[in-house]
């Protein structure tokens, strides 16, 4: 269904002729994602990687012009899904009467404040464009887990934001200052500072009074449901060492010189409870850049860049509950004294660390993870990874929900529906030096096997059903109207509150709810 | 309404004992320190439960009555947003929920009802080898609850990861009388069902794809009232090591802050004018005024902390790190006069205080804060001493990774001298106003600044917070008048 000619017009004078296509290869191409054939089989519908054809793709360049598309939307009852760098499902339309509103045209970072520690940016500004630039100054920022080829803006605003540098650089969605917001009506909204009339500024994103940031994302974010996002200003860090980042070579086994003072270690805490002690002993210490705990083949993942090298990784595969801990230091003081403690706490539980005896990765794991790019190791096995669960609380729930979810994995593993981790796949990282931690179980198939699919999401619905019976918290992908529902009676009604902010915020239904909420029936 | 009515209700609530209707008593929550037009409550009543407090929220809509929840009974209260706006309206006062649910070591957090204080908490943190991020030396009856809502800054900036820290997740009565838990207390389960798989209650985000814990926060208790929180702890150094730094000029001290906060060297860390040190440390006018003489106006505190076997390494590992900064600024600190001991100011910074500080001069005063970015700090100094020249106290506090400052005035002055109180009002008001007008982002708007404040925000911003007052409190019965609420 494509836009009726005056409408085109309409969003043609809006953003400028050439930024409006309605054509099949165009639209086609929006329609396809990863993991849209596991999201529509959960949905009862068609195993396929596509979602419906949106009517119609639009690229905005400015804050006006994206608010001029959803006042359009508005006035002819159209829904607009937005998107930045797209990764994943959430940026597909969910109904024939959806345009995608793609942002790829606001790519500027619109300020680094190198003294007030933030940078502001568009949505298409990359993890890795935003990095580079703020290393000129010595600083750094959060990435989420999904890798710094995704946009910072979208992670803080509208996604979810766990990142393997969480011990020291938190979660997107509290990294969040100065917002620029086009409500679902068209209204233009600013967080905090920069909605002051006299020198707005972005330093902080709360208030006047209540913090409207709590409206705009929890846990997870609201995925475009309400409304799009053209800037916001995202909390920076000191780089964690030195910023002389010094690589050769070609794609993907690059030779990286590690920084003086990074220090990797690979220690097996052997079991679980130890592992829940020990790592809340060294996030006490404040001493670490990364601190994950990761399933052996997790392990093995995140040091290869092929099969092949992955099959070479049994020293490490083997580990029974491996942590892995990354040390960076600006000065030879803070490094010995961050070895100091590490020294203490492995000798207290009798930890061995295998980097340097029984395995040495290759340099360019040490660039990976300064660079944030270790999740997307997740692709190697099979092509096609989801995470299930998605707790995030105390060290003992993530444990527990790991442990949990491991028979229920294995059926699925039997029937060869996915790849074998033997049920443990899994990652958990600490946040903001241990004050809480996240789970979530990286689970291979194969996107193109139907058998493959279907047993992915059977796997994700009973995952998630695992959550509800057994009291883990709230998964990752509680989004949309089905799992709002199932999960609301469960946790304080929530949908019914969220329900109402959709309405209220949203009286036209204008921003498409398909991984949020709609306004529906009753 | 019928009082009648009302009265019988709340009784069969909260038992006769827990509702006064006594002049004198009525009359002490009509006013406070600040410039707040007086207006007595109809009733105070103290409940003692969740379940209490859920009946008479839904009393309150149906009987349109309002409700001014208050956490901590011993004053003095400052900002005027406990004073009634409007008639009809009951105090409900929660400091008989005074119960510590739980102290949870292994994941630093307690969970706490609103009439837990600071002076009941700290020693028991202390005992267990914990500490909670304290506000610069709060009043010992202050409500740990109430000031985690209302966002006051802590002295520990490097432990606020973001602007709502120490906060943690929330039990609230909305407006309309439902309950909702926020975070990950929300569920699935109850909160017995949540500890025994686990769960510490330390997300404050969600649940899912919200987080009302944010808009519940600064709302000076116009969308909820909470009825217990669980808080942000940090593990108790073993060491603590002091430094105080003075100097006339304050862009040096800030530049070099910036740079401790930024990289995490340490833990307390503020700066004070010479005065409000003073009003820290001693406890009578001459005292105050002669410790102020000696000191010079700008002081740089900062706590180096460790603990355990390595606690002196990296103290030292700090201390070295520390010097390589000053020696790029070109820094000097070894001239630096110890005027003040360290066990003095390690008790204003980790203690509750028994005789509100503020206080201690002139037995009043008015403070102004608000949030800026490091750059213009000084000129907003500049600004409110032109106008303040004497009596004037100033914190420099950090906040949210150094990524903005909360720049607080205290004006001292005698609230007995009738004449000098009411030209302070006049003065007050239009030194607040040119401060807003100067970009000043006054983002806790209480009583007389309200208005002003929302005249000079984004109308979008009045427009949504009043959307999402009719979806928490539709019947507008939670502390009316407050805020933008003001129809």
């Amino acid at each position: 269904m494509v836009l009726e000619k005056e409408v085109f017009k309409e969003f043609e004078v809006a953003v400028g002729v050439g930024n409006v296509n309605d054509g099949e290869v165009i639209t086609d191409v929006y329609a396809y994602n990863w993991c849209n054939e596991m999201f529509n089989f959960m949905e009862e519908k068609e195993p396929i990687p596509y979602s419906p054809r949106p009517k119609a793709v639009i690229l905005p360049s400015t804050t006006e012009e994206v608010q001029k598309i959803v006042k359009l939307c508005n006035k002819y009852g159209i829904q607009f899904k937005a998107q930045s760098t797209g990764l994943g499902p959430w940026n597909s339309v969910s109904t024939d009467n959806s345009i995608i509103v793609d942002l790829r045209r606001m790519n500027r970072i619109v300020k680094i404040d190198k003294k007030n520690l933030y940078a502001v940016v568009e949505p298409y500004v990359s993890g890795a464009q935003l990095q580079v630039e703020i290393m000129k100054h010595g600083l750094n920022c959060h990435m989420p887990g999904a890798g710094p080829q995704v946009s910072p803006l979208a992670s803080a605003t509208s996604m979810n934001g766990p990142g393997f540098t969480s011990p020291s650089t938190g979660h997107s969605s509290r990294n969040v200052l100065g917002v620029e917001w086009v409500l679902p009506d068209g209204e233009i909204m600013k967080l905090g500072s920069w909605g002051l009339k006299n020198y707005p500024d972005w330093f902080i994103g709360d208030g006047p009074g209540p913090s409207l940031r709590g409206i705009m994302r929890g846990w997870a974010g609201a995925k475009s449901g309400i409304g799009i996002f053209t800037r916001v200003a995202v909390k920076l860090f000191p780089y964690p060492c030195s910023t002389d980042f010094k690589i050769s070579g070609h794609s993907p086994n690059y030779d990286f010189k590690k920084p003086d003072f990074m220090r990797l270690y690979v220690i097996d805490c052997k079991n679980l409870k130890r592992l829940d002690e020990i790592i809340i002993e060294i996030e006490k210490e404040e001493i670490s850049f990364m601190c994950s705990y990761l399933s052996g083949l997790a392990v093995m993942a995140i040091f290869a860049n092929s099969i092949g090298q992955l099959m070479n990784l049994m020293p490490v595969g083997s580990l029974k509950s491996p942590l892995i801990i990354i040390i960076a230091a600006r000065t030879k003081r803070e490094y010995e004294y961050k070895q100091k403690v590490m020294d203490l706490i492995m000798q207290r539980y009798k930890l061995k660390d295998i980097i340097g005896k029984q395995y040495t990765p290759n340099s360019v794991f040490y660039g990976e993870a300064l660079r944030s790019n270790l999740g997307l190791h997740g692709f190697i096995a099979t092509g096609g990874f989801q995470s299930s669960c998605g707790v995030a609380d105390s060290a003992k729930i993530c444990l527990n929900t790991s442990q949990l979810n491991i028979p229920l994995k294995k059926i699925y593993i039997k029937k060869e529906a996915l790849a074998n981790d033997f049920g443990e796949g899994g990652w958990m990282s600490s946040y903001e030096s241990g004050h809480y931690f996240h789970f979530e179980s990286p689970t291979m198939f194969d996107q193109k096997n139907k058998h493959s699919v279907k047993g992915m999401a059977e796997y994700m619905v009973r995952s998630n059903q695992l959550h509800l019976l057994k009291h883990l918290g709230a998964p990752f992908f509680v989004e949309g109207d089905r799992m709002h529902d199932i999960f609301g009676p469960h946790m304080c009604n929530h949908n019914i509150w969220l329900r109402k902010i959709k309405t209220t915020f949203d009286p036209n239904n204008i921003a498409d709810g398909g991984f949020y909420i709609t306004p529906k029936k009753d | 309404m019928n009082g009648d009515n009302l009265y019988g209700n709340i009784i069969k609530i909260c038992g006769s004992k827990n509702i006064s209707i006594d002049t004198e008593i009525i009359e002490s929550y009509s006013k406070d320190l600040s410039f707040f037009p007086e207006k007595a409550p109809i009733c105070v009543i103290w409940p003692s439960s969740t379940k209490k407090v859920e009946k008479i929220v839904k009393l309150a809509n149906s009987l349109k009555f309002s409700i001014i929840p208050i956490s901590s009974d011993a004053g003095p209260r400052h900002h005027g947003d406990t004073i009634p706006h409007k008639d009809n309206c009951v105090v409900l006062d929660l400091s008989k929920m005074k119960k510590i649910l739980k102290i949870d070591g292994k994941n630093r957090v307690i969970m706490i009802e609103p009439g837990v204080t600071f002076g009941d908490i700290i020693p028991k943190l202390k005992k267990k080898g914990l500490k909670i991020m304290l506000p610069l030396h709060p009043r010992a009856s202050k409500s740990v609850l109430a000031s985690a809502l209302e966002r006051e800054p802590v002295t520990l900036p490097r432990y606020m990861w973001d602007s709502s820290d120490p906060l943690l997740c929330t039990e609230v009565i909305f407006g309309t009388g439902d309950l909702f838990r926020t975070g990950t207390a929300a569920g699935p389960g109850t909160i017995k069902q949540q500890e025994k798989a686990g769960i510490a209650q330390v997300n404050p985000m969600g649940p899912t794809q919200f987080s009302p814990f944010r808009v519940i926060q600064g709302a000076q208790g116009s969308l909820g009232i909470v009825t217990w929180v669980t808080i942000k702890l940090e593990m108790k150094p073993s060491i603590q090591k002091v430094y105080h730094l003075q100097s006339n000029n304050l862009q040096e001290l800030l530049n070099f802050q910036q740079d401790l906060l930024k990289y995490r060297l340490c833990d307390e860390l503020l700066i004070l004018n010479n005065l409000n040190l003073a009003c820290l440390v001693k406890q009578s006018l001459q005292e105050i005024n002669e410790l102020a003489k000696k000191l010079k106006k700008w002081n740089l505190i900062y706590v180096l902390a460790g603990r355990g076997k390595l606690a002196n390494d990296k103290i030292e590992y700090l201390e070295g790190d520390i010097g390589d900064i000053l020696k790029e600024k070109g820094l000097d600190i070894s001239k630096n006069k110890r005027i003040i001991s360290d066990v003095d100011i390690l008790h204003f910074l980790g203690q509750a205080d028994t005789n509100p500080w503020r206080l201690r001069l002139k037995g009043g005063y008015q403070d102004i804060f608000f949030i800026s970015n490091l750059e213009k700090i000084p000129n907003f100094v500049s600004m409110v001493e032109k106008q303040f020249p004497n009596d004037l106290g100033i914190y420099i506090q950090g906040i949210n990774q150094g990524t903005s400052y909360h720049c607080e005035f205290d004006i001292f002055y005698d609230p007995n001298i009738v004449e000098s109180s009411n030209n302070l009002k006049n003065k007050f008001l239009e030194m607040c106003t040119a401060l807003m007008d100067a970009g000043a982002f006054f983002n806790r708007p209480y009583g007389l600044w309200a208005k002003k404040v929302f005249e000079r925000h984004a109308d979008s911003t009045r427009i949504a917070l009043k959307k999402v007052k009719s979806i928490f409190d539709p019947n507008n019965i939670l502390n009316p008048g407050v805020l933008c609420f003001d129809d």
